[in-house]
């Protein structure tokens, strides 16, 4: 046992935390600021010829200024642990206490940047249900007082303490680099085209705007207009660009999963998964068991094909739900095997599967098909309003039938296997997801039905959970009713910590 | 095991369509004329205004059948107000909460006594000239779709949620 730190009285972090600290506030500091250094480097020498050394004096005294900051942000950060619970004090001139109870503590995080890595040090930190930020972040630990501190949360929240007998110290899942590599391969390769274009346009519009603001756009406008202008005159051009996006979305796809996938490794705790990954930035989370809400198992007809899966697990959240999308925990590239060991870590499944598939009514067929079209003849309507020309409506014929595939998929994976105790939701596009959950941890319960759907005597169900919303639409309204009284009964018959 | 437990429990399901459904106090249809009434006010003054100062002859020339579309639009949302007011039920059982409303959307919503998190009453300014309060319940996460029951008496949302608080802690 290495619980030789004492962390019953307020203690800081490692002293090389200033330098973590520091390095963070330069790097905040150039983040802000990038757009105007870049503009003063670019005439450099005109700016320099009129404040000439004062740029240095300047320079050198925010970098001192920072140091400064960075040792008081250091000073006074103090954490202890007592009671069970984590306190931590904070703040230069605000001073800020935060406790947190052990009982409350959704995952931990063993976070390493390059810094960190370089010197040595782990990043902790500690994640609630509460507020959409972390609570707790701990910048620089030595590996053993990481480590000490780690046993110590992990040990006292466990509520049922039985013994570790079993040798924990084989990885479940490891993925190799050729493992991500098939997983990269295999990703949604549209779907990280669109992520890196829309944050290379966040770019671009940034640059647009301190440029504009300083009444230079000629030369950018001239730029876009020419290349546009061959676009349309080159079928060559338009080619290579189709290659080109090709191989940015392949590129984006591979650079997203090692990024953040690297090296994963998955190890199964009596009460607990922990899981390793990352490149640059190791992390490291310790997942609660039963602070997860419900998991997703997902594949694409791709990966289905290696028959590799991904699983995500959600936690309960506040407020809006996509404020921690980033925070969601996913594990790539289980094979099916490691898929039922996690499910079957997590809950009993086996019988929810047995279970015989449920389809929507074929109302949803219905109603998509109505909304769909309906869509799909104003953005037409628009279009034609806005080219005038009869020749748009030629791409119906490939436009059509493709929505129509569609739907069609779309329909065909909605589906529900519903037990005594678990509710299995399948759902996808492209993508095939099955969602576990267990039926005890619904928040409330909420039933619509339209006139529309009340002639066809269907219903729309929707579960809210701690971790959002659980739709299962348009099944049959006696179904639904029936479903809506178990779940109740479920709920409020049942004993054991939902979160 | 399990076989067994299922078979009985099926049948006896407390059942929601059984629940006997309160309507809401009759006095909050007057709050919500009133609500209607400022609402309208505050538009048409805008309209006025926009006919007066600053629609080009062009657009006035269809001033008329631009007041009667604002006239429709009002009047079916009035319509729609005053016929969904007798669909705006709660139910309380044992266990949890409920309320129901919408003619043409229906939506139902129950909310387990154990899941809340915690429960809210308060009294909007024109509510409370009738004595009426609203009441709102929130469980954990994502709580922006929780239960609100609008224009009950002050004395009963404040029964209610004695009744939930010492339920929660039960």
């Amino acid at each position: 046992m290495n619980n030789s730190f004492d962390f019953s009285n307020f203690s800081r972090q490692s002293p090389k935390g200033i330098l973590v600290i520091y390095t963070n506030l330069i790097y905040k500091v150039i983040r802000v600021t990038w757009l105007l250094l870049f503009l003063i480097l670019k005439d450099f020498s005109k700016v320099f010829s009129i404040v000439g050394n004062y740029i240095y004096l300047g320079l050198v005294v925010l970098l001192l200024l920072l140091l400064a900051r960075a040792y008081l942000i250091y000073k006074n950060f103090q954490f202890k642990i007592a009671d069970e619970r984590f306190i931590l004090k904070q703040g230069i001139l605000k001073k800020t206490t935060t406790s947190i109870p052990f009982h409350r503590i959704q995952n931990i995080n063993f976070k390493q940047n390059i810094i960190q890595q370089i010197i040595g040090v782990f990043e902790v930190s500690v994640e609630t249900a509460g507020s959409k930020k972390t609570e707790i972040a701990i910048k620089a630990l030595s590996l053993e007082k990481a480590e000490a501190l780690k046993e110590l949360i992990s040990k006292n929240t466990q509520f049922n303490q039985h013994p570790t007998e079993k040798d924990e110290t084989k990885p479940l899942i490891k993925i190799g680099i050729k493992e991500l590599f098939k997983v990269s391969l295999t990703e949604n390769h549209l779907q990280n085209l669109v992520l890196f274009l829309a944050i290379i346009l966040g770019f671009f519009q940034q640059i647009e705007q301190i440029v504009s603001s300083l009444g230079d756009t000629a030369l950018f406008d001239g730029f876009i207009e020419e290349s546009t202008n061959a676009l349309s005159a080159s079928f060559f051009l338009v080619t290579v660009l189709l290659f080109f996006l090709t191989f940015i979305a392949l590129m984006s796809s591979f650079v997203k999963i090692f990024l953040i996938h690297f090296n994963l490794t998955t190890y199964l705790k009596d009460d607990s998964f922990e899981i390793n990954q990352g490149l640059f930035t190791k992390k490291t989370t310790i997942l609660k068991k039963q602070k997860v809400q419900n998991i997703t198992v997902s594949t694409n007809p791709l990966k289905r094909f290696i028959g590799i899966y991904f699983i995500t697990f959600k936690q309960a959240v506040s407020g809006k739900v996509n404020v921690k999308k980033n925070k969601l925990i996913r594990i790539v590239g289980c094979k099916a095997e490691q898929v039922a060991i996690i499910k079957q870590r997590l809950f009993d499944a086996t019988d929810v599967e047995n279970e015989e598939k449920k389809y929507p009514d074929g109302y949803y067929k219905r109603r998509m098909f109505i909304w769909v079209f309906l869509f799909i003849t104003i953005l037409y309507s628009f279009l034609y309003l806005i080219f005038q020309q009869i020749e748009i409506l030629y791409s119906t014929v490939f436009v059509f039938p493709f929505i129509i595939f569609l739907i069609l998929k779309k329909v065909k994976k909605r589906f529900y296997k519903i037990t005594e105790t678990m509710l299995l939701l399948g759902s996808g596009l492209l993508e095939t997801h099955h969602t576990y959950f267990e039926i005890f941890k619904v928040q409330n319960i909420k039933m619509k039905q339209t006139i529309f759907q009340k002639r066809s005597n269907v219903a729309d169900l929707i579960l809210q959970t701690a971790s959002g919303k659980i739709k299962i639409p348009c099944i049959q309204f006696k179904d639904a009713i029936e479903i809506y009284n178990h779940t109740l009964y479920k709920v409020e018959t049942s004993k054991t910590s939902w979160m | 095991m399990t076989d067994t437990f299922q078979n009985n429990t099926i049948t006896s399901f407390p059942d929601i369509t059984k629940t006997e459904f309160k309507n809401i106090n009759k006095l909050y249809l007057k709050v919500m004329l009133i609500n209607f009434s400022l609402v309208f006010m505050l538009f048409l003054i805008g309209l006025i205004v926009l006919h007066q100062q600053v629609f080009t002859p062009e657009i006035n020339a269809f001033i008329i059948a631009i007041y009667l579309l604002f006239l429709i639009v009002s009047g079916s949302i009035l319509g729609y107000l005053l016929a969904s007011f007798a669909k705006r039920k709660y139910a309380i059982r044992e266990k949890d909460i409920s309320y129901q409303e919408g003619l043409l959307v229906k939506r139902l919503t129950t909310v387990p006594f154990s899941r809340i998190q915690h429960v809210e009453t308060d009294e909007k300014p024109i509510s409370r000239i009738f004595g009426l309060s609203s009441l709102s319940v929130y469980t954990a996460g994502d709580s922006s779709d929780d239960l609100v029951i609008k224009g009950i008496t002050k004395e009963e949302a404040l029964q209610i949620k004695e009744f939930i608080t010492t339920k929660i802690n039960e």
